[in-house]
């Protein structure tokens, strides 16, 4: 069996070897931070609330690693210019903003923990509208797509449980619970805009 | 929508990183477009016209 030969202008496809390598890596990589997630959520001895922001904190975290590492091999000259290092802070102030109120506690008063936040929160917002300003159309397209998916998403099955909470079927959900789930939901909304263009 | 953008660029020898810098988009948006993954917006489509020298409507079409 021979291979196709290499379209023109398009990088050479990868080995077999070599996706099968990249697979096992990021299934190793993935299966780590499951583990890290699982025994810090066990030690903190926390509800299901932190579990899932921890997930949050985590994921991001781990997409500003894989950025990154793209950034650094041949495959940084697939974004735009200035874009890939401004997606790379962004994924890492969201990553350390879920987990700041879960770890920074332990560490400073609430106060200091909660003007941190705001702090970063600012960053990030100016990192995000920069990140707009500079991306190209189908970047901004994939962002509007993100954003329209995951409202749709979440608005409707906010619409569900808050019917089922005043109908006194369900317990409440705490502001956190929601925030874990939203970031979530957000994160799988923009793998499917984005896979829908391509980019995986 | 339907398009010819890899068959003009073929044709000049230009890489898809050679057509994004000179389109002002992203490797991965010109990827996107040659796939059909992704149709341009009408500047976008102008200034694709413009640097092939071609009508707009000899590259794209329904």
């Amino acid at each position: 069996m021979t291979a196709s030969p290499p379209t023109p202008g398009l990088p050479a496809p990868r080995s077999p070897a070599v996706r099968i390598t990249g697979f096992l890596v990021l299934g190793l990589l993935g299966g780590a931070a499951g583990m890290g997630i699982a025994t810090l959520s066990k030690e903190m001895n926390s509800g299901w609330e932190d579990t899932v922001a921890l997930g949050a904190g985590a994921a991001p975290l781990a997409l500003a690693a894989i950025i990154a590492l793209g950034l650094i091999t041949k495959r940084g000259a697939d974004v735009m210019r200035g874009c890939g290092g401004l997606q790379v802070l962004v994924m890492l102030l969201a990553g350390a903003m879920m987990l700041l109120p879960m770890v920074g506690a332990r560490i400073a008063a609430p106060g200091v923990v909660m003007a941190a936040l705001a702090v970063l929160l600012v960053v990030q917002a100016g990192a995000n509208l920069l990140l707009w300003r500079r991306a190209d159309e189908m970047l901004r397209r994939i962002m509007a797509e993100t954003a329209t998916l995951a409202f749709w998403t979440l608005q409707s099955a906010l619409f569900l449980y808050a019917a089922a909470e005043r109908l006194g079927l369900i317990d409440g959900l705490s502001a956190w619970g929601m925030m874990g789930i939203l970031m979530g939901v957000y994160f799988v909304a923009s793998a499917i805009a984005a896979a829908r263009r391509g980019i995986h | 929508m339907n398009n010819r953008l890899k068959v003009l660029r073929a044709e000049r020898n230009w890489s898809q990183a050679d057509l994004a810098e000179q389109l002002g988009v992203s490797r991965q948006t010109v990827n996107a477009l040659e796939t059909g993954r992704y149709d341009p917006s009408l500047p976008l489509a102008f200034k694709i016209a413009r640097v092939f020298d071609q009508p707009i409507e000899s590259i794209f079409s329904e």
